[in-house]
Parts: structure tokens; C-alpha cells; sequence
């Protein structure tokens, strides 16, 4: 061990981060929907159900519906949002449109709240589809928090633990993305000065370890700090088909994702095609 | 031991000769000045330098040929450039380096860094201080270019976490000045000492007892002066006091921790290393075979962790270093037999004056800091070493101390001046801080010449 890029390479990772427990508050919620009046109040009545664990004491949860004839344009809604200055939206895909019945997107509507709202938006299966998940709509006994790259994402693993009822499991998952794996390293065995074995079998040891630190860190604060257990995913494979089984297997009814990205104005990469995709269950998109 | 036979003496040297081999000598001084600017390695500049200075000493007959024969009537044949090295120092500084790499990965250095950061608690005014001394500490134990390298590494982590990235510059420069003043503090912290100490017969407890106070008055002193220059200052606010204690806690100080028992093995063994370097003067059957003896067993014990691989540490021995050391030996011994070394000693005598005078002392010290801030200080000292033998100087002469203070300092003067600012300058610019010759000079130059003057003034009156 004797040059500048060792040395630095052993302290970057002596680098453990660490989860910084800071639970959000989630007192004003705004639900948007596009459902006819007579349709509305149960609509409401479902999501203030499946949402009462927010608070013990429900009453200080304040929802405010805005419906189909308070928004005909993206701007007004965006005006409407911005007035409320929401702790959280809930709404569903596909608003002011049919494209629900098809699994190729969000619609106008979600794509540019998404992105312009600071407040998560709890993204529902579509009340007219009859595609959610049996235990979509049940209390919060699984939610996972899902990510490329885990490692230092309080909020979102906060916004996840503050989602998951007391005694639930809280999964959080990491997957790295073997198919792009795979090209690196068939890049690196094609170059003599590197050997192959030992930079796959470090690269892979490197990427996993990180993101098992931050969750051994997570489960450690989360049970000091409750009763919610941790269950950690952490892999390699493929990302929508992995969560797929997980999320049928696991039973999960909230998978929470990151949906900002400081690179680009769309959606983040891997949160868009998750998002499309997984109708059957409610996702929690920050 | 070793005598040579009076038949194969050299022949009496004409002027003409000697200013031949000195204008060799000057000659390959300024190449290793512009080592950098050439792209080559100190080992084939000096290589090539001895093939030449060997070739020239056979041709005029300089060097003693034939065989060498022992005090018992037994021939050696030997090649007439072995005896000319000093193998003491060849065997220190192999079995040293060898035995510190080895320790290096039980992670007991990073250990020590990563711990000093965590109780700093990020104060930028305390990790100053705290890595000021950890600087010297590592310069006294490993080699100083290993110190700056941990020192820096680890300096550039930890203020790039603690958002702290234009303190950069004043650490770094704090940092490989103090490598300098770190290795003076013991006999085998850096290779003039060796040198030096070894021509002197000075011994590892003698070394440190004379050093010591000075390398912690002047590490005081250099720390103090960087953090009012670079104005590294603590934390006013409780908030960013408890911000940074939050940022360094994420370090994990076992991480680079493999075996919690090698790791215990290597605290252990690097204690023993040190009291037996310190008292080999005086234990029995080790202090016939000396120092070099002691650090290449202690290498043969510490490899014994790691016998089936032991080749990834034969590689990582810097051969560049050790080429170079045994062709300048080459090189030196030839310029003794071509008198080259008397010339050098009538001129020291005159900078020391009548029976090492003050002045002289003082003259000496600074003469030996300046050269060796613009070339290696290795050949300087290995040449001041010879020229001061050879005039028979005692061993208790501050003489010896102006040239082990001169050859160590003087690489502050400059970037180039020695291997370890030469690498803090390195990780300047591999993190876009660029600094010119002259920026280095211009940082450094108010530093050195304090520690210049506090050395002087220190040999002068205390040795």
C-alpha cells in the first residue's frame, strides 16, 4: 500500500453513512380526482381509511378534495396545489383521460405534478380498474422503499418508515442492475491491466456493501425509534421484475420511490417505468 | 574487515583528474535537479553516472582491483563497486520498508488517522492541530513519503466530507512541511539520518534524546503559523459545531480492519520494532550486527503473516530507491579515490572555519539546507557524511547535526526539494489545486526559514 489513490480509497471507505431519523408530518392532504360528485365520497372515504394510521388522532389530519370541476388545465392544477401548499396529494393515474386502461402511462396531469409539486403524491390503483391487488387497500403491514442507490436517502426512507404501521415490516430494497453490470465488466475483461475475477468480485462486494451499511444503520435507528422491523433486499437483477415478485410475494401495499432527478427535467430514470407498470398497488412517489 | 592488498592501491590522482570526476559530480547533481523535467528515474540517472565514474576509475586506475583478501589470508573475489556500498543502509532501508508495509495492511495506520478525525470532532482548528502531529509521528516511523501520503489522503476525505475543500491548500502545505520536521525526530526516519547517524555512530536513543526537542517546539511552532495564514479557524456556532461532529462520526475506524488479531499482532510488533532499533546499541549479539540486521528480521516476522503472497510486498519495495542508493555509493566511493570529496572538504572547512566555529556550525546548517532544497538530499548527506569522516570530526560534533538539520529542512525551501512535499504537491493537483514552483516557494518559504533559524539557533546552543 503505498500510493495516493490507496490511501484515499480506504478512507472514502471507512465511510459508513449513517440514517438521520427525521420523521415527516403529514397533516394536510389533498386529494385530487377527476370522479364524478356521486362517486367522490367513497373515493375519499377509501383513502382517509387507508390513510388514518398518519395520525393516532385522525381528527388533526386535515383532507381537502379537489374535484373534477375545479381543474380543466395542468396550470390550474398546478395553481390549485401551490395555494394548499399540501403536506401530501393523493390521486391516480391517468386523470381527465382513458388511458388508465392501458399500462403506458400517467397521464399529462401526473407527469408535471410530479415534477412541480414539492409534496410526495400517493399515486392510487385507478378507482375504475379493477386491477389493484387484493391488499392493495389494506393497512400498511408491508411498504418498501425502493432505489438505485440507497445509500443517504433519509427522506426517503423516513417518508417510508412514517407509511409503515407499528409491528409492519418495512423492506428496503436496492437493486443494482446486473444487465449494466454485465457490460462493465465485459468492458474491464478486455483490458489487460485490469484482471477481470478480481475487479468483478470487488466492483459487486463494493456496490452491495454500501447500501447493507446504510440499512444496517436504518434498522438500527427505525427500532430504537419504534416498533417497525426492517427486512433489507439488497441484490443484484433485474429492477422491475424483481419488485414485481416482490411485491406479490411480500404482499407489499406501498412501494415508495424517488421520482426527482437533479440531472434531467423527466422523471427519474428507474421511477418512470416502475411507475407505469405497477398499477396494482399504491405508490408513494417523492 | 576488509583490507586491500597494497599492491592494488590506486594510483596518485593529478588535478586535471579530480576536476574531471568533480565536473561529473556537478554534473550529476543538476541531472537529478531536473529529474522531473527529463522524465527519468533517480536510479538510471545515478545508474549511469556510476557505469561512467566506474568506467573513467579503471581507466586511470583509481579504484583498487583484484581480489580482496581478509584479515585470516583469505581471497574474496569481489567486484571493486561492492565494497563501496553501504550496506547497513541498504539492509534498513529494505527491511524497514518491507516491515511497514506489511503493518500498514492490519490497518492500524488508517486506524489511528480515522480515530485522531473522529476525536477532532470536525473542528477545522483541532484536525489541524491533530493531523500537524500525526504528520510528525508517521514522518518518525514510517518514511515521510508514506506519512504524506496516509496524512494527505486522508486529509482530502475528511475536508471534502466536512465541506471544507479551500482549507485544502493550507493543510496540505502544512502537512508536507511538517514530514520534514517529523523526520528528524529518530535515527531511521528518514534517510540522511541513516546516513548521517550511521557515519557519526550516533545511536537510536542518542538520535531521539537530541532531536526531540526541537521537532516539538518547531511542529508547534509550524502548526500554529499555518492555521493563522490559512486562517483555519474552530467553529463559532453550537449548529456547525454539531454538524461536522455528525459528518466525521460517519467514519468507521475498523473498516480497513481485516484480522482484529493481526491488528493487535502489528501494535505489538511495531512496539517491539522500535525498542529494539532503540536499544541495539547495547543488546547483546544484536548490536554486533546491527540496525539493518534488526529491520530485515523484523521483516522476515512480519511477512511470516502474509508467506504465501509475500511477492504483492517484494513488489511494492521501491527498487527506484534502492537502485539509486547502491549506484551512489558507487558513485561516492569513486570520488573518494579521485580526491573529489578532499576538494569538497577544503571548502567545507573553509564555511566551518578555525575548530568549528559558531558561525561555521550555523554556515553549515544552512549551506547543506540550501542545496538540498533545490537537489536530493541523499547524495548531499552521503557526501557531507564521507567529507566529515574523513576529516576524522567527533562523533559528538554539532557538525554532524548541521548537516542531518541542513539535508532534512532544506526540502521545505521547495516543491522539489524533497520526495514528501513533492507528493503533497502531487495531491494538490490530482484535486484542481494547481500551485507553480514559485506558489509552493512563496507558501513555504516564510515557514522554512523559521524553521531554519529555530534549527541553527538549536544546534548551535543545545548540541
Amino acid at each position: 500500500m503505498s500510493n495516493i489513490d490507496q490511501f484515499e480509497s480506504i478512507f472514502k471507505a471507512s465511510i459508513k453513512e449513517k440514517f438521520v431519523y427525521d420523521s415527516p408530518e403529514f397533516k394536510n392532504i389533498l386529494i385530487v380526482t377527476d370522479l364524478s360528485k356521486d362517486e367522490v365520497d367513497s373515493f375519499s372515504s377509501k383513502i382517509q381509511n387507508f390513510l388514518n394510521f398518519l395520525d393516532a388522532d385522525a381528527k388533526n389530519v386535515n383532507y381537502k378534495i379537489i374535484t373534477d370541476g375545479m381543474f380543466g388545465s395542468t396550470e390550474e392544477l398546478l395553481k390549485i396545489v401551490s395555494e394548499n401548499n399540501p403536506d401530501l396529494i393523493c390521486s391516480y393515474r391517468n386523470l381527465h383521460s382513458q388511458a388508465w386502461k392501458f399500462p403506458h402511462s400517467l397521464g399529462e396531469y401526473l407527469d408535471v405534478l410530479l415534477q412541480k409539486s414539492c409534496a410526495p403524491v400517493l399515486l392510487v390503483p385507478h378507482p375504475k380498474a379493477g386491477y389493484a391487488y387484493e391488499h392493495a387497500f389494506d393497512s400498511m403491514d408491508n411498504v418498501m422503499a425502493i432505489t438505485d442507490h440507497l445509500s443517504k436517502d433519509h427522506r426517503l426512507v423516513n417518508c417510508a418508515a412514517k407509511f409503515t404501521k407499528n409491528d409492519g415490516t418495512l423492506h428496503l430494497a436496492h437493486i443494482e442492475d446486473q444487465v449494466y453490470f454485465d457490460r462493465i465488466i465485459d468492458a474491464i475483461s478486455k483490458i489487460p491491466d485490469i484482471e477481470t475475477d478480481q475487479a468483478e468480485n470487488l466492483i459487486k462486494q463494493k456496490l452491495l456493501s454500501d447500501a447493507s451499511d446504510y440499512i444496517s444503520s436504518c434498522e438500527k435507528v427505525l427500532l430504537e425509534q419504534g416498533n417497525v422491523s426492517v427486512c433489507s433486499i439488497v441484490k443484484f437483477g433485474h429492477h422491475l421484475r424483481h419488485y414485481r415478485d416482490q411485491i406479490e410475494k411480500e404482499k407489499i401495499n406501498l412501494l415508495v420511490l424517488n421520482t426527482k432527478d437533479n440531472d434531467q427535467m423527466a422523471m427519474h430514470g428507474l421511477a418512470y417505468p416502475l411507475a407505469i407498470e405497477l398499477r396494482q398497488i399504491s405508490l408513494l412517489m417523492l | 574487515m576488509i583490507d586491500n592488498i597494497d599492491s592494488h592501491l590506486a594510483a596518485a590522482v593529478s588535478l586535471p583528474v579530480t576536476i574531471t570526476f568533480a565536473g561529473i559530480l556537478v554534473a550529476m547533481i543538476l541531472t537529478l535537479t531536473l529529474e522531473e523535467k527529463i522524465h527519468a528515474k533517480k536510479s538510471v540517472i545515478v545508474g549511469f553516472f556510476a557505469v561512467l565514474c566506474l568506467g573513467l576509475a579503471s581507466f586511470f586506475h583509481l579504484v583498487p582491483l583484484g581480489d580482496i583478501i581478509l584479515p585470516n589470508g583469505h581471497n574474496i573475489k569481489m567486484p571493486a563497486y561492492i565494497p563501496g556500498v553501504d550496506w547497513e543502509v541498504i539492509a534498513i532501508i529494505l527491511g524497514s520498508s518491507i516491515f511497514i508495509d506489511v503493518i500498514s495492511k492490519s490497518g492500524l495506520f488508517a486506524w489511528i488517522a480515522i480515530k485522531l478525525t473522529k476525536m477532532s470532532k470536525g473542528d477545522p482548528h483541532k484536525l489541524l492541530w491533530y493531523y500537524g502531529f500525526m504528520t510528525v509521528f508517521f514522518s518518525a516511523v514510517l518514511n515521510n513519503v508514506t506519512a504524506m501520503i496516509i496524512v494527505g489522503s486522508l486529509t482530502v476525505v475528511s475536508l471534502d466530507k466536512l465541506k471544507l475543500r479551500q482549507l485544502l491548500l493550507g493543510f496540505l502545505i502544512v502537512e508536507g512541511l511538517l514530514t520534514n520536521v517529523g523526520g528528524l525526530l529518530t535515527l531511521i526516519s528518514s534517510v540522511p539520518n541513516i546516513i548521517v547517524g550511521n557515519a557519526a555512530s550516533i545511536s537510536f536513543t542518542q538520535f531521539f534524546i537530541s532531536a526531540s526537542p526541537y521537532v516539538l517546539v518547531t511542529s508547534c511552532v509550524t502548526i500554529f503559523m499555518g492555521a493563522k495564514i490559512f486562517k483555519v479557524k474552530g467553529f463559532a456556532s453550537v449548529e456547525e459545531k454539531e454538524e461536522a461532529n455528525l459528518l466525521v462520526s460517519s467514519f468507521d475506524e475498523n473498516d480497513s480492519v481485516e484480522s482484529k488479531l493481526f491488528f493487535k499482532f502489528s501494535i505489538f510488533i511495531l512496539g517491539a520494532f522500535i525498542v529494539t532499533i532503540a536499544l541495539t546499541s547495547i543488546l547483546p549479539v544484536v548490536k554486533d550486527l546491527g540496525i539493518g540486521f534488526v529491520a530485515m528480521s523484523f521483516a522476515v516476522i512480519a511477512l511470516l503473516r502474509y508467506k504465501s503472497e509475500v511477492d504483492q510486498f517484494y513488489k511494492a519495495i521501491d527498487w527506484d530507491l534502492i537502485s539509486f542508493f547502491v549506484a551512489l555509493f558507487v558513485v561516492i566511493n569513486v570520488m573518494e579515490h579521485a580526491l573529489v570529496l578532499d576538494l569538497i572538504g577544503q571548502v567545507i572547512a573553509m564555511i566551518i572555519g578555525e575548530s568549528a566555529s559558531v558561525l561555521g556550525t550555523a554556515a553549515l546548517l544552512v549551506s547543506a539546507a540550501v542545496f538540498s532544497s533545490v537537489t536530493d538530499n541523499i547524495p548531499l548527506a552521503a557526501m557531507l557524511a564521507k567529507i566529515l569522516s574523513s576529516m576524522n570530526i567527533a562523533s559528538e560534533s554539532s557538525l554532524w547535526w548541521s548537516v542531518i538539520f541542513g539535508a532534512n529542512l532544506g526540502g521545505n525551501l521547495t516543491p522539489i526539494g524533497s520526495a514528501s512535499t513533492l507528493v503533497a504537491v502531487t495531491i494538490m493537483h490530482k484535486h484542481k489545486l494547481p500551485i507553480s514552483f514559485a506558489g509552493f516557494v512563496k507558501h513555504a518559504a516564510p515557514f522554512a526559514a523559521v524553521q531554519i533559524i529555530l534549527a541553527a539557533l538549536y544546534v548551535v546552543v543545545f548540541l
